[in-house]
């Protein structure tokens, strides 16, 4: 059995210990926002925050959640209640397919959370693990960068906190 | 265990359409659903056609005929609509069309999405539907008030009466009981209201919350997971299996062979995917077996050598119209196989219940998924729904449904509601490709530049004969399995051996005026499994053709821009796009060290030219900065229009700096992301475009940014080192 917090409630996982985190959370607890991309740790489109860190969850076994703090694309934000990068999103029309934009937003949250200032070549640095095969990168970009440079109002640890 | 069921040929490749290129442009009688419509709406609602639902409370739902795969079709369509019955698109309710034939694309008969052709084809039908509708509601919001329409108007789907403002909803109680006007007269473009106006994307939300739906995201009640095991080699049926080990992993349900492979069904994804490691196969040897990548591109040379490709068109004396060139050029360019790769693996969930059957997944081919359903269950087809999801990624993959016909046997055999999911490596490797292409060009110039002879052969397969082949199952849901195979062998003769697949050949001479041309066509099929991929024949012509035109200004000492100018004298749309772009770059900044190329191209009836800004470091090349100018006719969304010229130059420098699927012993070797590369932010150019709106009806926009990319780069390398790169994915010496 292991426990861990998902979007800010206690949760417990009974089966297969070496099941990958991504798979837990979207056929056990049925949150379908974090994404299947690759399997293989490639793409990023499966990106979770653990601890806020932003991690590939599909390499990731669940084994090694146990007792920690898990954050989706769904406790990040929600449509009512989006945050900041969500709505840069949304501002910036950056989503084409949309598949890969839950990883995206998950990396780059983690990012601005530990450097909110990030220039230009840290959310290049940042983002390189993260495939967007419809090309929106340049968009990415810059909505990351318009919330990077207009911390006004965000509070990029609100998230955990609120975990 | 006989794990032989059914031929492929007949039955596993029962799949497929397009996914760019225009296709089949042939209605094919009884291949679309022509029953009910598939929308739910309570009695109260008005549904006065197949596009739109409006209810008492004013919700206006509109039913999109195109499927949503991030060209913003959804938002693109919602606005043309919208625009005339008077209804932001913000505040519709859009949703994916069921299938019918009031959603068939009027261009194609098929209701499929593919071949840019999505805006351009249903602009003029739904703005009328849109005034039609407006006009009913008018019309019954008058007898409802007592006040003459003439003196009504509406605004953002509200009626107004003097300084009173009524919802639409209020009115279609009365407006179901009356005929719904045809031939309303639509708006002069001066008046629109959303059309040329940039909004957010209806869908940019719902994607940026993880709440969009996909069709990997259904999760049925009871649903189990299955994972296939298909062969290496395409084709190739397995002869044996042993699948002791498989079955005593933990989840699984059970191993049946179907048509494509060997199916393992478990309580879950993971537990599948798990035990399908265990299982051993054996499969046959087929014809593909024996071929490799050097196999490949030999036997495309010999093709060409052989001389002896069936004409796809001609004009002029090329023998003479060389003899009268100051320079010429000869050169031959190649393109490899590629996989589109699109973000979301392709999947598929079913559940048949009693007479009924209801398929969740994400296509391009709507109307093909139920028909498929149709043949292999035996159901009616008015008892088959499918409901198509948000696409994660198309490029012309969604428009094969092999896994249609998996979930399908798998939930016959098993009688659960199915989910097959295929991985990232089944999707590399078993997937459908854009074919290699080997093209030899000779061309000559006057001493200004004009083309005086150009001659462009192509060797490689058809894209188009094994749709069709892959398509009839489906369409043809009725058609007996003996009559479909004479259909195939039919197909597959006629494009053989005389007549050309024009997206074979598209693209080798029509973006400028030559008089003096010949195309030619040798088709060479290695048996691996061919489909449209973003810009189709485009993809690999506008690579030979715009490094050509580079190769003859540069012999002949002229400004590239010049010299292309010179070949556009009677086609003034692309003409003014070159002659922008020349500006643009002639006043450009370029740092030292680095490098422009230029390339322009037509294709899907619209014009880009795409300027690339690069330099090479180590051997590494690296661009800068791309600036692209295109006329696509009226920019509905002009947003759209940029985000789709942005997505396909990504899409192209992928495929200009890495993409390639090679052949080992038949079997492709690509697997993941590892030796598949994409492009990623840290290598993403700079993007700035241009759009000049030539006022004319629109045209596409999700392809057209792909085919200039490739040899803009190719071009700029030249300039930086000397050498020219006729291979793709480009590579230094
Ligand atoms: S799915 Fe996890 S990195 Fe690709
Ligand atoms: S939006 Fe399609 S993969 Fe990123």
């Amino acid at each position: 059995m292991i426990e861990f917090m998902l979007n800010g409630e206690q949760v417990t996982f009974n089966g297969d210990p070496e099941t990958p985190l991504l798979w837990v959370i979207r056929d056990s607890f049925k949150l379908k926002g974090s994404k299947f991309g690759c399997g293989a740790g490639l793409c990023g489109a499966c990106t979770m925050h653990l601890d806020g860190t932003a991690m590939k969850t599909c390499v990731l076994p669940i084994a090694a959640v146990a007792g920690k703090t898990v954050t989706t694309i769904e406790g990040l934000g929600t449509p009512d209640s989006m945050h900041p990068l969500q709505q840069a999103w949304v501002e910036h029309n950056v989503p084409q397919c949309g598949y890969c934009q839950s990883g995206q937003i998950m990396t780059a949250a983690a990012l601005l959370a530990a450097n909110p200032d990030a220039a230009e070549a840290d959310i290049d640095t940042a983002m390189a693990g993260n495939i967007c095969r419809c090309g929106c990168y340049p968009r990415i970009k810059g909505a990351i960068q318009s919330v990077a440079s207009n911390t006004l109002g965000y509070d990029a640890m609100a998230e955990e906190v609120a975990s | 265990m006989s794990t032989q069921i059914l031929s492929r040929r007949h039955f596993l490749k029962s799949s497929a359409l397009v996914g760019g290129g225009v296709v089949v442009a042939v209605t094919l009688p009884g291949c679309s659903f022509d029953g009910e419509l598939p929308i739910d709406a309570a009695d109260t609602a008005l549904v006065p056609n197949a596009f739109l639902q409006i209810t008492p409370d004013n919700k206006i739902v509109f039913y999109c005929p195109a499927d949503e795969m991030g060209q913003g079709i959804r938002t693109g369509l919602a606005t043309v609509i919208g625009e005339e019955l008077d209804c932001h698109p913000s505040n519709m309710a859009v949703e994916a069309a069921g299938s019918h034939e009031d959603y068939n694309n009027p261009e194609f008969g098929l209701q499929l999405t593919g071949g840019s052709s999505a805006v351009r084809v249903f602009y003029e039908p739904l703005r009328q539907v849109g005034a039609d509708t407006r006009a009913l509601i008018l019309a019954a919001a008058a007898r409802d008030l007592g006040i003459p329409a003439a003196r009504l108007s509406t605004d953002n789907g509200h009626v107004i009466a003097g300084d009173k403002s009524y919802p639409y909803g209020d009115f279609v109680a009365t407006a179901a009981t009356l005929d719904v006007p045809t031939e309303t007269p639509v708006k002069d473009a001066s008046a629109f209201k959303y059309i040329g106006t940039h909004f957010a994307r209806i869908d940019a939300e719902a994607k940026a919350t993880g709440t969009a739906s996909f069709g990997i995201d259904i999760d049925l009640p009871d649903m189990v997971y299955a994972v296939v095991l298909r062969s290496p080699v395409a084709g190739a049926k397995a002869v044996r299996f042993d699948d002791e080990a498989a079955r005593r992993q933990p989840g699984v349900q059970t191993i049946l062979p179907i048509s494509s492979g060997i199916a393992v069904v478990a309580d879950s994804y993971w537990q599948a995917n798990q035990a399908a490691k265990k299982l051993t196969v054996e499969w046959e040897d087929v014809a593909l077996t024996a071929v490799d990548s050097t196999r490949v591109r030999a036997d495309l040379s010999a093709a060409l050598d052989a001389d002896d490709g069936v004409e796809a068109a001609s004009e002029g004396d090329f023998e003479a119209g060389l003899a009268a060139a100051a320079n010429t050029q000869s050169a031959e360019y190649f393109a490899p196989f590629l996989a589109h790769a699109p973000m979301e693996p392709v999947n598929a969930t079913l559940r048949i219940e009693g007479d009924r059957a209801d398929l969740w997944t994400g296509v391009q081919v709507v109307g093909a998924a139920q028909g498929l359903l149709e043949r292999l269950t035996g159901l009616p087809r008015e008892n088959i729904r499918v409901h198509n999801q948000y696409l994660g990624g198309g490029f012309g993959r969604r428009a094969t449904l092999t896994h249609v016909v998996e979930v399908t046997e798998i939930a016959m055999a098993t009688g659960k509601p199915v989910q097959v999911l295929w991985s990232r490596e089944d999707d590399l490797r078993h997937g459908v490709y854009r074919p290699a292409s080997l093209m030899r060009l000779e061309a000559g110039i006057d001493a200004d530049g004009k083309v005086t002879a150009w001659q462009a052969q192509r060797a490689g397969g058809n894209v188009t004969p094994e749709t069709l082949e892959n398509a009839l199952p489906a369409l043809l849901p009725s058609m007996p399995e003996g009559l479909l195979g004479g259909l195939h062998g039919a197909v597959e003769f006629i494009f053989g051996n005389w007549a050309v697949d024009h997206p074979s050949v598209e693209g080798l001479h029509e973006t400028y005026s030559m008089p003096t041309h010949t195309i030619t066509h040798t088709t060479v099929d290695h048996g691996l499994p061919l489909t449209f991929w973003r810009s189709v024949g485009h993809s690999y012509s506008g690579f030979a053709v715009e490094s050509m035109m580079d190769e003859l200004a540069v012999s002949a000492g002229l400004d590239p821009v010049a010299l292309r100018l010179k070949n556009l004298e009677d086609k003034p749309r692309m003409r003014r796009v070159v002659q922008r772009a020349g500006e643009l770059m002639a006043a450009m900044e370029v740092p030292e060290g680095h490098h422009l190329g230029f390339a322009s191209h037509s294709s899907f009836f619209t014009d880009v030219a795409e300027i690339a800004e690069v330099s090479v470091t180590d051997g590494k090349i690296r661009v800068h900065k791309v600036t692209c100018v295109v006329d696509c006719g009226t920019a509905v969304n002009p947003d759209t229009v940029r985000a789709q010229l942005e997505g396909g130059v990504m899409f192209a420098l992928t495929a200009t700096l890495y993409g390639e699927i090679d052949l080992d012993r038949g079997a492709v070797v690509q697997s993941n992301f590892h030796d598949y590369p994409i492009l990623r932010m840290d290598e993403a150019p700079a993007i700035e475009i241009e759009i000049i709106d030539s006022g004319t009806a629109p045209t596409g926009i999700g392809e057209p940014g792909v085919p200039p990319l490739a040899p803009a780069v190719a071009n700029a390398v030249f300039r930086a080192t000397g050498q020219r790169l006729r291979e793709l994915p480009l590579r230094l010496a």
